[in-house]
């Protein structure tokens, strides 16, 4: 360390700061971008009074997308996001299809027929003590 | 007289055979031409369109119905974004086909192939600024793509829509990414691949000694084959615009359903088929960027072609490099094709 003159002192602090300066500009530029300014998506629904849906009845929901039934054993809802890449499912004849990737799911949302390979997700029903009903996605 | 980035581009002399239609094609200088399109009929699109999730769609019908000469500035805009892929791609095709790619040529290789993949970028940013009802899928499944990717996967997907859902917020930024972000990246390494092309030696010949050809043409006549290209591109532009509008949809209004047109924008459509196969970080995150890893290699992992045959179509010494690039193609097109039967 002796040896190194003031030049190649200097030469070597201006290299520092230089490629300091660029990483802390990337670094900060990084966390400037990495922020959310948009309200995280929304998981509570309100789905409106339970007497909406008789019993028995299937009703298939746009926003959130989702299935729901109201059955003897009272309400149960399933999304329909497609597990693959999150396209809307197609409600047919023999379950659903997305019109994305051409995924299949039966009635029940387990995978019929690929690329997605998770079974659609069951969603919680509340009922509120007014009788209206909210659907959770979280 | 002071030598100008005109000058540089345009020596009073070039070889002949660094002109030939034949040869190059045009495609480079057609790119350059589609570009400036894009340019100027962009700057016009934005006195008129409204960068917000409300109005986005109905700005971008005003322009298209209501402003004076709107869908002609819609249209060319469309048309030339379109012919900018198809003709970056002949471009691409072109080098690698007559092995034009390899030293000293070998950075603005690299050079070009970036601006073909902003190229793309842009395209895909620009298509989701219609923010219509054919937007939400293709938007859906590509920022979700990005969250597939380990590791880094979330941050990628904050940095390009900025949380939320994608169909409901995704706006704002693509605005930004396409109008400055990738836009701005595209003129800077614009100009340094069209300086390069004369500072590595103009387009790649043999060496004189070895040309069978030396003619030489002179600045008019290279500036006349100019005006003929560009002529013949903007009635080609002005013909498409006039007789095949750029595609429009209903505004979004919340999510669309299902039955709406879930098919990625065309130059995707082999990535959507792919998709439709398994795992979709495997094939849509990983193959086409191996696919982009292998065309950023093939002037570093081929033999260097044999120099008196650079500058000729389908030389043998580039065979290799021929027939894997020939494959990679036959297959995006398959794909594509197979994508538009389903």
């Amino acid at each position: 360390m002796t040896n190194l003159s003031r030049r190649d002192f200097l030469k070597l602090a201006r290299a520092g700061f230089l490629w300091l300066s660029g990483a802390l500009t990337l670094g900060g530029l990084i966390r400037f971008l990495d922020f959310e300014p948009n309200p995280a998506p929304k998981t509570e629904f309100d789905l409106g009074p339970a007497a909406n849906y008789p019993l028995p009845s299937r009703t298939l929901l746009a926003d959130p997308p989702a299935v729901l039934w109201h059955t003897e054993s009272g309400f149960s809802a399933m999304s329909l996001a497609c597990t693959h890449l999150g396209c809307t499912l197609e409600d047919g004849a023999d379950g659903f299809t997305c019109p994305c990737h051409a995924s299949r799911f039966d009635a029940d949302g387990r995978v019929t027929h690929g690329p997605a390979a998770q079974p659609l997700s069951a969603l919680r029903i509340e009922m509120t003590d007014d009788n209206n009903l909210i659907l959770h996605t979280d | 007289m002071r030598p100008s980035f005109f000058h540089h581009l345009h020596p009073p002399t070039i070889p002949a055979a660094q002109a030939r239609w034949r040869y190059t094609l045009g495609a480079g200088g057609t790119a350059i031409f589609l570009m400036i399109i894009l340019g100027v009929t962009g700057i016009l699109e934005m006195f008129y369109y409204a960068p917000n999730p409300q109005d986005a769609a109905l700005s971008v019908q005003t322009i298209t119905y209501h402003v004076p000469l709107g869908w002609l500035v819609r249209n060319l805009h469309y048309w030339s974004a379109q012919l900018l892929l198809i003709v970056s791609a002949i471009h691409l095709l072109r080098v690698i086909f007559t092995a034009a790619y390899h030293r000293p040529r070998r950075f603005n290789y690299l050079l070009g192939l970036a601006l073909f993949v902003l190229s793309i970028l842009l395209d895909f940013t620009g298509y989701i600024l219609r923010w219509d009802m054919d937007i939400c899928w293709p938007l859906t499944t590509g920022t979700n793509l990005l969250k597939t990717i380990p590791w880094i996967g979330n941050f990628l997907f904050r940095v390009a829509i900025g949380g939320g859902e994608a169909c409901s917020t995704a706006l704002l930024r693509f605005y930004t990414w396409h109008i400055f972000g990738l836009t701005i990246l595209v003129v800077i390494l614009g100009f340094w691949h069209a300086f390069r092309v004369r500072r590595d030696g103009g387009i790649a010949v043999p060496p004189a000694r070895l040309r069978a050809d030396n003619t030489r043409i002179s600045r008019n006549e290279l500036v006349r084959r100019e005006v003929l290209a560009v002529l013949i591109v903007g009635i080609l532009l002005l013909l498409l615009s006039s007789f095949f509008p750029a595609p429009i949809a209903p505004a979004m209004t919340g999510k669309p359903s299902a039955v709406e047109n879930a098919r990625a924008p065309w130059f995707f459509l082999w990535v959507q088929q792919m998709l439709t196969w398994g795992d979709p970080f495997i094939f849509g995150v990983l193959i086409p960027l191996g696919v982009l890893a292998l065309l950023t290699l093939i002037p570093y992992i081929f033999p260097k072609p044999n120099e008196a045959e650079i500058g000729s179509w389908f030389p043998k010494s580039n065979r290799l490099a021929q027939i894997v690039v020939s494959v990679i193609v036959i297959l995006v097109i398959f794909l594509t094709l197979l994508s538009y039967a389903n």
